[in-house]
């Protein structure tokens, strides 16, 4: 009797375990924001591409009273009590904020790109990068965060004008009971399907072959707000023009930023390393080597004053010969000998290489909390997301500017049994992007969340040492990082002072 | 003689550094009431091939990986028909080119709990059929996202059914075995692209695909001498990713098939000495390795009676 039990169990025990089935990677649920204000001065606010929100005009919507608009609206009520599952679905998505899903969209575009072509050791093929399917590297990640929250920034400050200008009430004053929290300002434009076409358009300009694929998420983007009962059709139609309007703006922005020369396709580098002023010169250490990554990524044009920023960038590190510098070498080589579990927990958390969203993209990760505990509007969301993401594109610039002056090597170039916990970019050490992007976004998200000053300057700091801890970059490329990455975020926080938002 | 094919498998599986935790540790001869034993044993494991999902790959920047461990298990019989086995390995592995630094560490102490349900007699053979169900932890936080590591980190729950013929101076050992993995926290947020994820919304915890094991022995039982013969194929049965960059390791899907043989000599009445080799045949995200081990086995020695 005994023995028959056990058996049971044991056979129990062995179906429950063949019986599960696990996902990969374990996923969170995002709770829905319910915005504090709605920012009714939002109109006013400075934009970044267009001169002011008044350079695009909005159409007057059709009034409330007549036929047309009383049929939209008894066929969006009627349709909310209708909506299907899979439109609920879509609704529930949606209604985490339109910013935010598009920013997630983003990261795992550049997630999905950021292998860089070279030596597939798969394979054993070298790999070409191509227009439709291109490298998002550091460089490229940055600047996709950056114009895609510009983008959205500035459809949403154009909307917000005429949302107070034309102040078309909403459905819910108009007794629409919707199926999520809705923010309460004027429904025309929709917010948006401008957010919905900026983001599409902008994604598509950066990932070619995902366009159709950006063109679905944007059309069930839009189409949540009729069945969440939020807009109707000619709220829709507004917000998709005055974005379209905008991206041909946009784009040309994009298209002039100096960024597709920055492949060099010229290997013009090979010029500026034969001229560095360093005494010993970077080269690739890995087997076989590569050349380096977007080497003219510090030509681009910068968002805040390139002057000033490039009066900041650091001056040559110490020589190689120099008793500073060797001090520099062995505590790298003390490092590597002796790191901490905790000191590999850190280089690996800031690593953020090939295959991830880029480290420009962990800190759009981290901020969503920010904004959600904050219960930021989607307005003011895309005012976070464009500070920061113009903040670190700039870091960014102004790093590879530095790196690709003085072609400063990585510590295993000098001494090949310095081990490192994360894999060695295939670039010059000197500064450390990691140091001068997190520094850099510090300070922007300070000046915006500014209870967590003590939370974020702890993460600067941590992201600024993580190279080191790492064993890929001397304490001078992390310092002079850091402060690179100081200077650009006062820029950014002047910037934020003056931009018309409180 | 149990002792042995039981110090053997364990050998084989608790040094591959890459994926393999303390699974297969069980055999199917039973200790017997309150008999116990204890083995030191010894191992070396090199690869300088390895496969990216089942593609056979050389990566100039990591050359050959050895992995050698010392591993202590010890059996008791609680009952005539219930026995505990325990183990823990030491592990040191390391690559002899690139810049991926050397991992060493106690890895993943195991328990296993071994029933025999029913036996058969049909004169001088025997055939059993057992159950074993074993847990297996890390000993500590060691680096697990990385190529050259110790092992995986995660938690691990093991239950498996065993067929076991034993005629005078043979055997033969049939096993299957599932073995569910727990979810392991990386030192980093999950931020790869996963086309399936409506949420990229993710935290620092990824599962590790669970596997399910075949392994079948057999061999030649002497009072002095044993000798046998084991195949070993390993299958992810949950869905896992492939080595890339980016990629977080303990959620690869880890396969292999391994084949080996052990020997055993006995020197003294409580003393033995063993010794193997083994080699891979084919995997799926593992290294190609091949495995020589020896070591020492101490204590109640029950073969063939």
């Amino acid at each position: 009797m005994k023995t028959r039990c056990f058996s049971i169990i044991l056979s129990t025990l062995l179906l429950w375990l063949t019986g599960c089935k696990e996902p990969v990677i374990d996923e969170g649920v995002l709770p829905t924001v319910v915005p504090t204000s709605v920012d009714a001065n939002g109109g006013t606010w400075r934009t970044i591409i267009l001169k002011s929100a008044s350079d695009i005009a909005v159409p007057q919507p059709i009034a409330i009273t007549s036929d047309d608009y009383k049929k939209e609206f008894s066929d969006v009520k009627n349709g909310v009590l209708a909506a299907t599952p899979e439109q609920n679905t879509a609704v529930n998505y949606w209604a985490a904020g339109g910013v935010i899903r598009w920013n997630q969209i983003a990261r795992q575009l550049v997630a999905k790109y950021n292998i860089a072509p070279g030596y597939d050791y798969a394979t054993g093929q070298i790999t070409p990068a191509s227009a439709g399917n291109p490298y998002a590297g550091p460089p490229f990640a940055a600047r996709v965060y950056a114009l895609l929250s510009v983008a959205q920034y500035d459809a949403l400050v154009v909307a917000w004008r005429a949302k107070y200008q034309y102040n078309r009430p909403s459905l819910e004053q108009q007794g629409v009971v919707s199926r999520v929290p809705i923010l309460n300002v004027p429904s025309y434009p929709s917010e948006d399907a401008a957010i919905a076409e900026a983001s599409c358009q902008m994604l598509a300009y950066f990932f070619p072959n995902e366009a159709s694929w950006l063109k679905a998420k944007a059309t069930e983007h839009k189409q949540s707000r009729l069945w969440a009962g939020a807009n109707v059709p000619s709220d829709l139609k507004a917000g998709e023009d005055l974005a379209t309007t905008l991206m041909a703006k946009v784009i040309d922005r994009a298209k002039s930023d100096r960024f597709t020369e920055a492949i060099d396709p010229a290997n013009s580098w090979q010029t500026a390393l034969a001229k560095a002023p360093y005494d010993q010169k970077w080269k690739s250490i890995e087997l076989p080597e590569r050349a380096p990554v977007l080497p003219l990524a510090g030509k681009v044009k910068t968002w805040y004053d390139s002057t000033a920023i490039f009066r900041t960038l650091p001056a040559i590190p110490p020589a190689t010969t120099s008793t500073e510098f060797q001090k520099a070498l062995s505590e790298v080589r003390d490092i590597s000998n002796t790191r901490t579990r905790d000191q590999w927990r850190i280089a690996s958390y800031w690593d953020n290489g090939p295959s991830t969203y880029s480290l420009a993209g962990l800190w759009n990760f981290l901020v969503e909390d920010l904004i959600r505990q904050e219960g930021q509007n989607e307005l003011r969301t895309a005012r976070t997301y464009a500070l920061l993401n113009r903040t670190m594109q700039d870091a960014t610039t102004a790093s590879w500017q530095t790196m690709y002056t003085y072609f400063v090597p990585r510590p295993s170039q000098i001494d090949p049994e310095i081990k490192t916990a994360t894999p060695i970019p295939n670039a010059p050490g000197y500064v450390a992007d990691r140091a001068a992007v997190s520094t850099a976004a510090a300070i922007i998200l300070a000046y915006l969340f500014p209870d967590e000053t003590t939370h974020l300057n702890a993460q600067a700091a941590e992201a600024t040492l993580s190279g080191l801890y790492g064993g890929t970059q001397f304490r001078f490329d992390t310092d002079e990082g850091a402060k690179l990455g100081a200077a650009i975020g006062q820029l950014a926080v002047t910037g934020a002072t003056a931009d018309g938002a409180k | 003689m149990r002792f042995i094919v039981i110090s053997f498998i364990t050998l084989t599986m608790l040094t591959c550094a890459l994926e393999t935790h303390a699974q297969g540790l069980i055999d199917g001869f039973m200790r017997g009431q309150r008999k116990a034993s204890l083995a030191i044993l010894g191992s070396q494991e090199t690869y300088d091939t390895y496969y990216i999902n089942t593609t056979e790959t050389k990566n100039p920047n990591l050359g050959t990986v050895t992995t050698q461990a010392l591993t202590v298990v010890g059996t008791y019989g609680l009952g005539y028909d219930l026995d505990l086995i325990v183990a823990a390995p030491y592990v040191r592995t390391q690559a002899s080119a690139g810049y991926f630094p050397k991992q060493e560490g106690f890895q993943d102490v195991s328990g296993t709990l071994r029933w025999e349900a029913y036996d058969y007699k049909f004169g001088k053979t025997k055939l059993s059929w057992q159950f074993a169900v074993g847990y297996s932890m890390p000993m500590q936080n060691y680096v697990n996202d990385a190529l050259v590591a110790i092992g995986r980190g995660s938690q691990n729950l093991d239950g498996r059914t065993l067929l076991h013929f034993k005629a005078p101076n043979f055997f033969i050992t049939g096993q299957y075995g599932y073995i569910r993995r727990g979810q392991v926290k990386l030192d980093h947020i999950v931020n790869t692209y996963d086309p399936s994820q409506l949420n990229p919304n993710s935290g620092l915890k990824v599962n590790v695909p669970d596997v399910t094991e075949l392994i079948i022995r057999a061999g030649i039982v002497t009072k002095i001498v044993n000798i046998d013969v084991w195949g070993q194929r390993q299958t992810p049965h949950s869905s896992g990713t492939d080595i890339g960059p980016g990629i977080p390791f303990p959620t690869n899907a880890v396969g292999f098939t391994r084949v080996g043989a052990t020997g055993y000599l006995r020197l003294l009445k409580q003393f033995g000495l063993v010794a193997g080799y083994s080699a891979t045949l084919d995997g799926r995200n593992i290294g190609k390795s091949t495995q020589i081990n020896g070591g020492l086995v101490i204590g109640h020695w029950t073969a063939n009676n």
